[in-house]
């Protein structure tokens, strides 16, 4: 039944929904009106309905109550009810929720841009929070994608703040469930277990544990070791939900450790009803890990992606295969194994081989039936086809498969002894191995599928000594569904090495739209966002999805806090150019060195420089070395140094912030690319300069990136030199963006290479850099950056202060209902 | 002049000084040399004098040694005996370099604290012109006094502060060639001290091999040859001292690294978390792997890195090693604690603290607390030199206006004069005219204020003269009661030197101010209190007859 409301005769008001509690945030947040022209809304209301009288009055007690204690931000988002944990909210956010709404409502896919550090993860998780308690019909769960554990975890912590921000207002207890989900690794309190601390082992011996079969085994031999935890999870947790709350990986332990349940099954199970999930890209992107954990979440879902620049990588890499002569030797004596196995099992219990003979005749059945009713999240590596027929006849038999499976080894065997590099296509390497060895497409088809049952038959105990044979199980599947977007190279050697064979087959997949297309068609809402995701089109085009909106926003700035400089020449006029021609002139590297010595008199504390690969640093530092010039830096600064060694590396960057924290100053030198340029902030003194060594371009001789090329420019119409450029920038653009992290951090971003001057690189940073470089700031030299920087650094010593934000690029709830603001704010964002 | 009771610690013959034939004498605090024949030393210098001594190298012609000294002059001393002017100038520089050292710092510290008080105390300064200089009383009575106080206080702080380690001290040993194949290493031993504090392994070489298996100079020739130093050279000859070093140092890195792989914590966790994506494959080669056959050239380069990264953390670890050891002993346990045990259950307060800090938006919030008064400087340069007098108020609040204004109102309206116990008008007309300049009361005291005699200058010179008289008269005053030798030895210096000033100080501007203005006694009071000091000593004296007799 529709309600409406009536002031001064005039219809106002209309609403369907009837919900008490609905209709009152919708009045209550329109701006349209002042607080008389509610209460006359009030008014009126109690003629019709007397109920709504009696909510609104202890509303507005309550709201009274919470107004003298702080001013709360209660958000109008077109009609939406947001509640956000902060006193102060930036424009940006506001605009960002705008667009994240209308997103929401039209049931789309959205690519959304915003700086790191003006509070991302806060608005999307209250908007979607807010909206998932508005429409708990029409967003069931939230899956929130990120890169790694601690942003994983700091994701938890801000919606914990949230959710208990949420409660507080609404005095209502809080009934959502969110937990984090993680690797057995990170999740594990089995003390010998856990205490293996490397994924794979840790993945083995809890399986090795907790397994149905061993489970079943343990029955009749009680000696068998077992989990206590598991075992405790599989008694009493399974009937019992998780309690309603925020869990982060610890809480889930802990609670783990106090129940006696096994934390990881628990949270698997647990992710089937919770409203928000938070989890890495691969449990949604990674076919295999997918299959296990994501395929039966909700349709009615959002999928956020977080830090997405680079989630057509990720796509890529989770359908890639790469097969060596180790794996190759491996799978045989899997095959040995499988063999015997089957032997003895043939001899003691040959029934159940011909149970699952049976059960192959009747086909993957279920599977299928699942996938029709849409329970399902579907599998790139399990296709349709697949799941509407019956295993073919030739492999159904253990014995038989196994014989295809050697053969199979055999074909591969052979390719990989060739002398010179191959590269085909997929259905010319079906073609051949039908003419060499007689192996049809369709068994192929199945194998990934067949292995997995005979597994299960065979009840194999630890089945990470098998991965080498499920890769190529998994890799004859693709190879045999996929004639389009997968590219085979065989590579009898290293390019650098020509004199030693170490040959390498490549199965590439070059359509990063395969592995998250189910993603994408899967759930009702897909939003992509990152601090740098320009330039925006590409990504709807390399992803093969259609936006419903496509947005960039800036950081509003009440002082312009970042300062990027282009620097084009050294001081003897020397055009500085990372490219390959001037690479390994000396005359280049010196005044980068220059660069990097000046700077590092001028700028306080940390200074950040990247180089466009790990080769090229090394070498500019070794000759470095013998200029004398990293003598003359250390006299200002301390050097660290990124190297190819995780811990090392780490070792590095803590010695570098200790430096930092303690004055002395210091100098990280790092790869773009690397493992420091992705995941690290170098907030406020811990770095207050980026130097950015040319232009990181990948590795373009690259067979592999070659073939990508080929496939985009034939697939997407997306021309070679133009990726490369995107690529190139938005790592540039990630390295850069390490210093600033909000709107009080402060930092310089030094392009060295004057190719960042030409528009179509320029054009190719995100907004918020773009719109601060100046044009007296395209090719400078050595000297003038000094100045330029001398003069910035010191207008940004000056004491800021919130006073100085406010009402710019900081408002009260008041500053964000005033009329004025709402348009300056929509202007902003159609300027994007 | 040559007061020869002084200790004589090495007597240098035919030691040359301006082409003059001569013998260098050390002794406990000076360094002094006389030409042959003479009884007289015509180069004396003090210890504390010189900066710093300088040697001819070896192989020149001439065995010189030269002391440059901190006001910037220099002595050099050629030794010219044939048989020994090597082992001669070995045991000065020797002797030198263990002698300066202890002066140097001496020296420097009472001069540095001396200075500072001067600088920091205008009336100190004042005083010290009109005593020390114009030579009242010495130097040493003048601070005789003074730095007994300030030693006391300034044991607490007596603990050296550190200084640190300049990242760049490997550096400054810029080698030089001597233009015949060779190079010369300039070491100084603050140069040394780095080296030490930095690489322990170093100095426990040192320890173990100089003197008796090496010389001083052969040890580091052989560390400056070692790959020690030379961050690039890989090989490592047998011979090389300083290759257990190496290892030594490399086995505390590996150490630290597999510590390090087991710690996992906060944000260095992203470089080990699951999920990072493999950035390698989209360019196709791994940038860099254990390749077996890396040419020489890119090892030594890894070699460089790895050196870089290694030596900027000793240098950092030097920073906090001399801190205060017991307590960051703690500190290292307490993170390891929270560190690398966490696996299971111990979650670390640390990682939430990081959790929570890294999720906060400060400038989201209201700030807390109270509210200050933002200092709004229209005129920086007003601010920087002081408040002017003329403008000098107190600062009140608008609210302490009103509160005080409330008071006195309140005060007022209840004010009930007390009558019974007023003076009568004439009574008090009388005592007013009594106490005015001039009137019955005030016949003694001066009859004008000070400030509408005389000029200015003259008063600021009475004043200084004031507060010299007032610390002399404080010194002596302090001897009384006189219960001990030294005190009645200093009653009587303390005459002496009243006398003095009286002499030097006093009179001439009596003179002066008499010349001026006849009239104006104004040094009567000072000559007053002389005089009283004078009385009280004459009386002390006369006691002290009367007992001996």
């Amino acid at each position: 039944m529709a309600t409406c409301f009536y002031f001064l005769g005039k219809k106002i008001f209309y609403f369907e929904n009837n919900e008490p509690e609905i209709l009152l945030h919708r009045l209550y947040c329109h701006t349209h009106f002042t607080n008389a022209v509610k209460c006359c809304i009030v008014l009126h209301c109690i003629r019709y309905r007397k109920w709504i009288f009696n909510v609104i009055e202890s509303d507005v007690q309550k709201g009274k109550a919470s107004a003298t204690a702080l001013a709360n931000m209660k958000l109008n988002i077109e009609g939406l009810l947001v509640y956000f944990p902060y006193d102060y909210i930036y424009p940006e956010q506001y605009s960002y929720m705008l667009e994240l709404k209308r997103t929401l409502d039209a049931k789309g896919h959205g690519v959304l841009e915003m700086p790191s550090g003006t509070g991302k993860t806060i608005s999307l998780l209250s908007l979607i929070l807010a909206y998932q308690k508005a429409y708990p019909l029409e967003i069931t769960k939230l899956i929130y994608c990120s890169r790694t554990v601690p942003e994983i975890e700091k994701v938890v912590e801000e919606l914990r703040k949230l959710i208990e921000f949420h409660c507080k207002e609404t005095g209502e207890a809080n009934n959502f469930l969110a937990l984090a989900l993680s690797s057995r690794k990170n999740l594990c309190i089995h003390p010998e277990v856990s205490a293996l601390r490397i994924g794979k082992e840790v993945d083995g011996k809890c399986h090795s544990l907790t397994a149905s079969y061993i489970r079943a085994q343990r029955l009749s031999d009680p000696s068998l070791p077992s989990c206590r935890f598991y075992e405790g999870f599989d008694a009493i947790g399974r009937q019992v939900p998780l309690p309603p709350g925020v869990y982060n990986l610890d809480d889930l332990k802990e609670f783990g450790q106090k129940k006696g349940w096994c934390p990881y099954f628990l949270a698997r199970q647990a992710i089937l009803h919770a409203n928000i999930v938070v989890y890495s890209y691969h449990y949604l992107l990674d076919p295999k890990i997918a299959d296990l954990v994501s395929k039966e979440l909700t349709k009615k879902a959002v999928v956020v992606f977080d830090e997405a620049h680079n989630i057509d990588n990720v796509c890529i890499d989770s359908m890639s295969v790469n097969i060596t002569r180790r794996t190759l030797d491996r799978c045989t004596s899997n095959v040995e194994t499988l063999q015997t196995t089957i032997q003895r099992i043939k001899e003691t219990d040959a029934a159940k081989l011909k149970e699952e003979y049976r059960r192959l005749v009747e086909g993957l059945k279920e599977a299928n039936v699942a996938r029709v009713t849409d329970v399902y999240l579907g599998n790139p590596v399990l296709p349709a086809e697949v799941l509407q027929e019956a295993v073919p006849g030739s492999i159904r038999t253990a014995e038989h498969f196994v014989g295809f499976l050697k053969r199979f080894l055999e074909y591969l065997k052979s390719r990989l002894r060739v002398h010179h590099v191959v590269q085909e296509s997929a259905p010319q390497f079906l073609k051949d191995i039908f003419q060499k060895v007689c192996i049809d497409r369709k068994p192929l088809r199945f194998c990934a599928e067949r292995l997995r049952s005979l597994l299960r038959t065979l009840e194999i105990s630890d089945l990470t000594d098998f991965s080498a044979i499920t890769l190529i199980s998994n890799f004859a599947t693709l190879v045999s569904t996929y004639s389009q977007g997968f590219t085979i190279i065989i590579e009898p050697f290293e390019d650098r090495t020509p004199s030693i064979a170490n040959p390498v087959l490549h199965f590439s997949c070059m359509d990063p739209s395969i592995a998250i297309k189910p993603v994408f068609e899967r759930f009702q809402s897909v939003i992509i966002t990152s601090g740098t995701l320009s330039p925006l089109d590409i990504y709807p085009k390399i992803l093969d999805f259609r936006p419903v909106t496509v947005a960039s926003f800036t950081m509003t700035l009440a002082r312009t806090c970042l300062c990027p400089l282009i620097v084009g020449r050294g001081n003897d006029q020397v055009a500085l150019s990372s490219k390959f021609e001037t690479r390994e002139d000396f005359a280049v590297i010196r005044n980068y060195g220059n660069l990097l010595l000046e700077m590092s008199g001028v700028v306080p504390d940390g200074i950040v420089a990247f180089f466009t690969s790990y080769m090229y640093m090394e070498n500019i530092v070794a000759s470095w070395y013998e200029q004398g010039i990293l003598e003359n830096i250390q006299r200002n600064k301390l050097i660290f140094i990124e190297t190819p060694d995780a811990a090392e590396t780490s070792m590095a960057l803590e010695k570098y912030q200790e430096a930092c924290e303690n004055g002395r100053g210091a100098i990280l030198l790092s790869v773009a690319r690397g493992k420091v340029s992705e995941g690290i902030d170098f907030v406020h003194h811990f770095g207050r300069a980026v130097i950015m060594f040319g232009v990181p371009y990948v590795y373009t001789q690259s067979r592999i990136l070659k073939a990508r090329l080929e496939y985009l420019r034939d697939q997407f119409q997306i021309r070679e030199n133009d990726f490369l450029t995107f690529d190139a920038m938005r790592h540039a653009a990630q390295c850069v963006g390490r210093v600033i992290r909000g709107k009080t951090d402060y930092g310089l971003m030094i392009f060295a290479d004057k190719r960042y001057a030409r528009a179509d690189k320029r054009g190719k940073l995100p907004r918020w850099i773009q719109e601060h470089i100046s044009d007296g700031s395209l090719n400078l030299t050595v000297d003038e950056t000094v100045q330029m920087s001398k003069h910035f650094l010191r207008q940004m010593a000056q004491p800021f202060r919130q006073e100085d934000q406010l009402g710019l690029s900081l408002l009260t709830i008041e500053q964000l209902e005033s009329e004025e603001m709402l348009k300056k704010i929509s202007q902003m964002a159609h300027q994007a | 002049m040559a007061s020869l009771s002084e200790e004589v610690l090495l007597v240098l013959k035919k030691v040359r000084q301006r082409k003059q034939d001569g013998t260098l004498y050390l002794m406990a605090e000076r360094i002094a040399w006389g030409p042959e024949g003479k009884d007289r030393f015509t180069v004396s210098h003090l210890y504390s004098d010189i900066r710093c001594q300088k040697i001819s190298p070896d192989g020149k012609a001439k065995i010189q040694l030269q002391l440059v000294l901190h006001t910037g002059e220099s002595s050099t001393f050629h030794f010219s005996n044939d048989s020994s002017a090597l082992t001669d100038r070995e045991a000065a520089k020797d002797l030198l370099q263990q002698l300066l050292p202890k002066f140097k710092k001496k020296a420097n510290k009472e001069l540095e604290e001396k200075n500072r008080m001067l600088q920091e105390d205008p009336v100190l300064f004042q005083l010290y012109k009109d005593l020390v200089v114009s030579q009242v009383i010495s130097a040493e009575e003048f601070w005789a006094n003074r730095m007994s106080t300030t030693n006391t206080e300034n044991t607490l702080s007596d603990k050296k502060q550190d200084v640190g380690i300049s990242a760049a001290f490997l550096a400054d040993i810029r080698p030089q060639t001597d233009g015949c194949n060779g190079l010369r290493y300039n070491l100084t031993p603050d140069i040394i001290e780095s080296i030490f504090r930095t690489y322990p392994a170093v100095q426990q070489k040192y320890g173990e091999n100089v003197p008796h298996n090496l010389t001083e100079k052969e040890f580091w020739t052989r560390f400056f040859q070692s790959h020690y130093f030379h961050r690039d050279r890989i090989s490592t000859g047998a011979l090389d001292i300083f290759s257990e070093c190496a290892k030594q140092d490399e086995k505390g890195n590996v150490t630290h690294l597999e510590l390090y792989r087991y710690i996992r914590s906060g944000v260095l966790n992203v470089l080990t978390a699951e999920g990072l994506p493999k950035e390698k494959k989209i360019g196709g080669k791994p940038a860099s792997t254990s390749n077996p056959n890396r040419t020489g050239k890119e090892n030594s380069n890894s070699a460089i890195i790895k050196r870089f990264n290694h030596h900027s953390a000793m240098i950092l670890a030097a920073g906090s090693r001399r801190g205060d050891a017991p307590n960051d002993q703690a500190s290292e346990t307490s993170s390891t604690d929270g560190n690398s045990r966490d696996s299971d259950l111990f979650q670390p307060p640390i990682k939430k603290v990081k959790l929570q800090e890294a999720i906060d938006y400060l400038d989201l919030q209201r700030e807390d607390g109270p509210k200050t008064v933002a200092l709004n400087l229209k005129k920086s340069d007003r601010y920087a030199h002081g408040p002017v007098p003329l403008e000098s108020q107190k600062y009140t609040t608008s609210q302490d206006i009103i509160n005080s204004i409330t008071c006195i109102r309140h005060e007022m309206a209840n004010y009930v004069p007390n009558l019974a116990q007023v003076l009568t008008s004439s009574a008090v007309s009388s005592a007013i005219a009594a106490l005015s300049p001039g009137g019955v009361l005030m016949q003694t005291g001066t009859q004008q204020a000070i400030n509408q005699m005389v000029p200015s200058e003259v008063q600021g010179e009475l004043k200084h003269l004031y507060i010299a008289a007032g610390e002399l008269l404080r010194h002596f005053w302090t001897c009384f009661p006189v219960n001990s030798p030294f005190l009645e030895e200093k009653v009587v210096k303390m005459r002496s030197n009243l006398e003095r000033f009286q002499m030097t100080k006093l009179r001439p501007f009596q003179e002066k101010v008499q010349r001026q203005y006849l009239s104006a006694n104004i040094t009567g009071h000072l000559e007053e209190m002389l005089q009283t000091a004078y009385n009280k000593l004459h009386a002390w004296q006369t006691r002290r007859m009367m007992r001996k007799i």
